[in-house]
């Protein structure tokens, strides 16, 4: 416990200490909801539903590149080397990364729901968002997974680039930017197929009040698994870490 | 009692053998000084005793255990390399995050003190020069009270009054009855710390003892001077020349030069000066092959 808190103040403290990152990764998902989304949103239906889409945009920015450019980043940097070396499972680290990412999700689906309530109709009872919370957690834990895999994956510079080349597509495609029927036919067809879609499947039920479906609990179950898998392969072959 | 072991340890790094079976006991209480030029496999070597990296084949044990296990390293205390230290945080964050990992490490501020760096504690880490960065770096070896310190070239590009004074604070940890095991390319860093010197070249041992006994080995100085025909000279390793330009590697220079008088040598510009590790492995090497 103590270690955790120790790892996870000092990411904390980097994050909070180096605002040129944190401020543009939590605003960007809003900055995108006012311009693209917001002025067509009439009613309260239309309204909740693009909120909580650009929620799971928000939370899939922060997951995805907090975990992919930000291990990227660290796996050639000597004091990760170094604190490798201090007495603690690996485990405490980790669980610190996971910690500091909740937190700025949080910040960001927060930031996102005050840009919605200015600029939209929109009006979510309070007994729906447990359940927009508990979908947002599941996919950005998935996310963050595939984060980490692509970070192993790729030499450190390309991590980036790299990570915008997936992330937009399947942000568009999985429907977080625009309901699935709006969406260009051939993309229709793929979308169903894609992590990012799979979770949208769960979060807007969540924001309808409607029951979730078993199949796509258990496809973003796989969908994690498969990544962690990729990312403990990949991160086992890493020659920094080996 | 040994603190940590070597057996027969092999390690390929891509496709360099950083490492061809290197067997190294650390004992308790002692300063061994792990000597070799750059890219002898000095780093490659510690890498696996502080457990980064699992070596390919032999054994490598820290307090009788692997050190990849977490609980083996509570007796350890790291030097972290060069000035990398994490972007943004302060001087005092960072010795309060390696404490947390002790059981009873040292307080913060004697920490600071002890390393003078107890003005910065408010610094933002890469705001330090680089002789602050690395007493922080040797100040963070030291905070957990280890039983084995290991210092990865802990004085690397310092001026002679740093360096002195991290030597005072290694002379201090093991007064207390630590441990050391420190990697350095200067030969008067082994000279004035170490109790014990392993040499090693090309991932391989080269050679183990007192520093005094390495000194004679690889303690060479060249000795340039102009002159004609030079008599046979005993103690010189190597000898080269180019018209009336002498130049001979000797582990003792002043018997060399009384010989050079005794023989009533007509010399002239006598030049005596030290020789870098890397020339003097080259010089020994040299050596063990004609030998």
């Amino acid at each position: 416990m103590r270690l955790w808190l120790a790892h996870t103040k000092v990411e904390l403290l980097a994050l909070l200490r180096q605002p040129g990152f944190m401020i543009p990764t939590m605003v960007f998902p809003s900055m995108f909801f006012l311009m693209f989304a917001a002025p067509n949103l009439p009613t309260a239906v239309a309204a909740n539903f693009s909120t909580a889409s650009f929620m799971a945009f928000a939370v899939f920015t922060v997951t995805f590149f907090q975990f992919g450019v930000g291990i990227a980043n660290e796996r050639e940097n000597p004091w990760s080397s170094y604190v490798r070396t201090l007495p603690a499972h690996p485990i405490y680290r980790n669980a610190a990364k996971v910690a500091t990412a909740a937190v700025l999700a949080l910040l960001a689906a927060l930031v996102l729901v005050l840009a919605s309530q200015q600029s939209t109709p929109m009006n979510l009872p309070l007994e729906r968002w447990p359940r927009i919370f508990v979908a947002l957690a599941a996919g950005g834990m998935m996310m963050g997974m595939l984060g980490t895999a692509l970070a192993y994956l790729v030499s450190p510079k390309a991590a980036l680039p790299l990570a915008n080349l997936i992330y937009l597509p399947l942000a568009f495609m999985g429907g977080m930017w625009m309901p699935p029927e709006l969406l260009p036919k051939v993309v229709q067809k793929v979308s169903p197929l894609l992590p990012s879609r799979q979770w949208m499947e769960l979060v807007w039920p969540a924001v309808l009040g409607q029951a979730w479906e078993a199949s796509h609990w258990l496809a973003v179950a796989a969908f994690t698994l498969v990544f962690a898998l990729l990312a403990a392969w990949a991160q086992r072959r890493d020659p920094h870490v080996r | 009692m040994k603190i940590a072991e070597t057996r027969e340890v092999h390690k390929r790094l891509g496709r360099v053998e950083a490492l061809r079976g290197v067997d190294m006991d650390v004992r308790e209480g002692e300063l061994l000084a792990l000597l070799g030029p750059n890219g002898a496999g000095k780093t490659t070597l510690v890498s696996l005793l502080v457990g980064l990296r699992a070596p390919d084949r032999g054994e490598v044990r820290l307090n009788g255990r692997d050190p990849r296990d977490p609980a083996a390293r509570r007796v350890l205390g790291v030097t972290p390399q060069g000035t990398g230290y994490p972007p943004s945080l302060r001087v005092r964050e960072v010795v309060e995050l390696v404490r947390a990992h002790y059981p009873d490490p040292l307080a913060t501020r004697d920490v600071l003190e002890r390393f003078g760096l107890g003005e910065l504690a408010q610094r933002n880490v890469h705001a330090l020069s680089g002789g602050q960065a690395r007493r922080l770096a040797v100040a963070l070896a030291f905070t957990g009270r280890p039983r084995l310190a290991v210092l990865d070239e802990p004085t690397t590009g310092l001026d002679v009054e740093s360096r002195r004074e991290l030597w005072r604070e290694i002379e201090r940890f093991k007064q207390g009855g630590g441990t050391v095991l420190l990697t350095t390319h200067y030969l008067e860093e082994a000279e004035a710390l170490a109790d014990r010197v392993v040499v090693i070249h090309k991932g391989r041992t080269l050679s183990e003892g007192t520093p005094e006994s390495i000194k004679r080995r690889v303690g060479l100085r060249r000795v340039r001077l102009r002159a004609g025909a030079l008599p046979e000279l005993p103690g010189v390793e190597r000898y080269e020349h180019e018209a009336e330009r002498h130049t001979l590697w000797t582990t003792d220079a002043d018997a060399l030069v009384r010989q050079l008088v005794r023989h009533g040598v007509d010399f002239s510009d006598l030049e005596v000066l030290p020789v870098s590790l890397e020339e003097a492995f080259l010089a020994l090497l040299d050596e063990e092959v004609t030998a």
